[in-house]
């Protein structure tokens, strides 16, 4: 097997992943890379080739300053600590293409992002609510959600009705 | 003349519904399974019943407000999730530990495994139709529930960790009685071996039955007890040593056949590695205080720096990673919880389809699901 300074430095002889920048430092990985949007299915092929596993998908919402989503991708082996972590920024319009069909992991990560952030992944069998009700239409991990009002069917938010006028007061106390 | 309805699905395949109210779902999930006769052709595990936003309550909170959400994720290891977000947060922000209560986490965690594990084989057990043992871990666990709560407060959803130690001291009694539950415990190993391994029904049903290879764990990242028994000796404690692990003594217990049985038996015998661990923690229990004195407690406000950490830990279901990210505020910006009952389902999908809908009960609850965690 080879060692997580191995994968990434063919990964980066390739051209495929840049070392990251240090401004948003990323401790526990053991390496933590650039990937382009359009590569990152090709450097998951290779992951998945030298025997990682798919740890995590995490969207990150960085489009008051940036305009994109980062996605993180973290993949890890089964022995020591070697996981690598792969940052793709992808902006708010462009689709990233699917993972789903190089690590059966990412089929629901992948959703849960599009869920909850907007993000498009080119590919996708079947892109669709899985955590939300079907149907919802706003993305509630945006830092610009607000929560919709309440459905006209939710009277939790209602003032509890009134006592009625002949009611007794509790005797005593 | 017999009335037909419109048919809109090819003859020869029907689709059943398991759950989401089944009773052995555990919890609120729903199996929508394509059946061939009794055979699965298509299962598909459809989730989110139980989702509380667990991760856009994290953004909206300070870090130790947080605190009581994360043993709601997985409410039969919570002390694991509790610790979990409690060093998550005092790694990214510097603080350390006393020594006392690194190891009195060790202590409290496994038992809470241990714990969960009896739970599991109760519940199991009963999926399978076998009543008893369900009984007996109760009475176990009860034992294990009762020590907790003399700690912590708490039975179920433990809230013990704070940034830079525990909220309260083991006292002076612990140790004896720690000692006491984990006699009972022993002396049960054999009893259930008799009852629920040498019993040719539920061997019957666990042999051979849900085989899950090395191949689909590193597709879906299982991990956990249902890994191991596929034959991966994988472990965070022993992988990513955190806290005081790396100065105790223990195995990680694996079986090669990646079936239901091996999944069972990889539990039992992590309860009693479990047990091996405590009482070696116990015997090295060291004194002093229990949180570190510059400790800022949970009303003052703890800023962390700018970036971006993963912390990963081994929760009686798996890898259950806490990925952090901070724009140096009092609030997350952004915590994703990696848990690990969510790939454990997702890889069912995959695992099910050619099995008969009676061992789909048996292989749902071999992986050891708990909903809220997979839904957050």
């Amino acid at each position: 097997m080879s060692a997580p300074a191995d994968i990434v430095r063919t990964l980066d002889e390739l051209g495929l992943t840049v070392p990251a920048p240090v401004e948003h430092p990323f401790t526990g990985a053991v390496e933590s890379r650039w990937v382009a949007p359009d590569q990152i299915a090709v450097a998951c092929q290779m992951f998945r080739d030298a025997d990682y596993f798919f740890e995590s998908l995490t969207c990150v919402d960085r489009i008051a300053p940036h305009g994109v989503f980062e996605l993180i991708y973290t993949f890890n082996r089964w022995g020591l600590p070697s996981r690598v972590a792969c940052r793709v920024w992808a902006p708010q319009d462009r689709p990233v293409p699917t993972v789903s069909g190089v690590f059966g992991g990412a089929d629901w990560n992948e959703r849960e992002a599009w869920e909850f952030y907007g993000v498009s992944f080119a590919g996708h069998p079947n892109l669709t609510w899985l955590l939300l009700p079907e149907g919802t239409e706003f993305r509630p991990l945006l830092k610009t959600f607000t929560a919709p009002p309440p459905s006209e069917y939710d009277d939790s938010l209602d003032a509890p009705p009134a006592p009625p006028a002949d009611a007794q007061a509790a005797p005593g106390h | 003349m017999p009335k037909q309805l419109p048919v809109t699905e090819p003859l020869d395949t029907y689709t059943l519904n398991m759950g989401p109210q089944h009773p052995s779902t555990h919890g609120v999930l729903r199996l929508r399974l394509m059946l061939r006769g009794e055979q699965i052709v298509v299962a598909e595990p459809v989730i989110g019943y139980s989702h509380r936003a667990h991760e856009k309550m994290a953004e909206n909170r300070t870090y130790a407000q947080f605190l009581p959400n994360t043993s709601r994720q997985d409410y039969l290891s919570g002390m694991i999730y509790n610790f979990a977000w409690v060093e998550a947060v005092e790694k990214f922000a510097g603080i350390a530990v006393p020594e006392r209560a690194l190891v009195a986490r060790v202590i409290l965690a496994e038992f809470n495994r241990i714990s969960s594990h009896l739970l599991w084989i109760g519940a199991f057990l009963m999926d399978l139709g076998a009543p008893t043992p369900f009984l007996y871990c109760w009475d176990d666990r009860e034992a294990i529930l009762f020590l907790l709560e003399s700690v912590t407060g708490s039975r179920l959803t433990y809230c013990s960790g704070r940034f830079g130690g525990l909220n309260r001291d083991l006292d002076d009694d612990f140790p004896r009685r720690a000692r006491e539950v984990l006699a009972k415990l022993k002396a049960r190993w054999d009893e259930y071996e008799r009852l629920i391994e040498d019993n040719v029904i539920f061997r019957g049903r666990a042999i051979g039955v849900g085989i899950l290879t090395r191949d689909q764990c590193l597709s879906y990242g299982v991990t956990g007890p249902t890994l191991r028994g596929s034959g991966v000796p994988y472990d965070v404690r022993k992988a990513e040593p955190y806290g005081a692990y790396p100065r105790f003594e223990f195995d990680v217990p694996t079986r090669s056949e990646g079936d239901v049985l091996a999944r069972y038996l990889v539990r039992v015998l992590e309860m009693k590695q479990s047990v091996r661990i405590i009482e070696q923690a116990l015997e090295a229990l060291p004194a002093g205080p229990i949180l570190t004195p510059d400790s800022i407690g949970v009303k003052k406000r703890l800023k962390l720096p700018v970036g971006t950490q993963y912390y990963a830990v081994e929760s009686a279901r798996g890898h259950y990673g806490i990925l952090l990210v901070s724009e140096g505020g009092t609030e997350p910006y952004r915590a994703k919880f990696r848990t690990p009952s969510y790939p454990n389902l997702a890889v069912l999908g995959d695992v099910m389809p050619g099995s008969y809908v009676a061992d789909a009960v048996a292989v749902l609850g071999s992986v050891d699901l708990v909903m809220p965690e997979v839904d957050r």
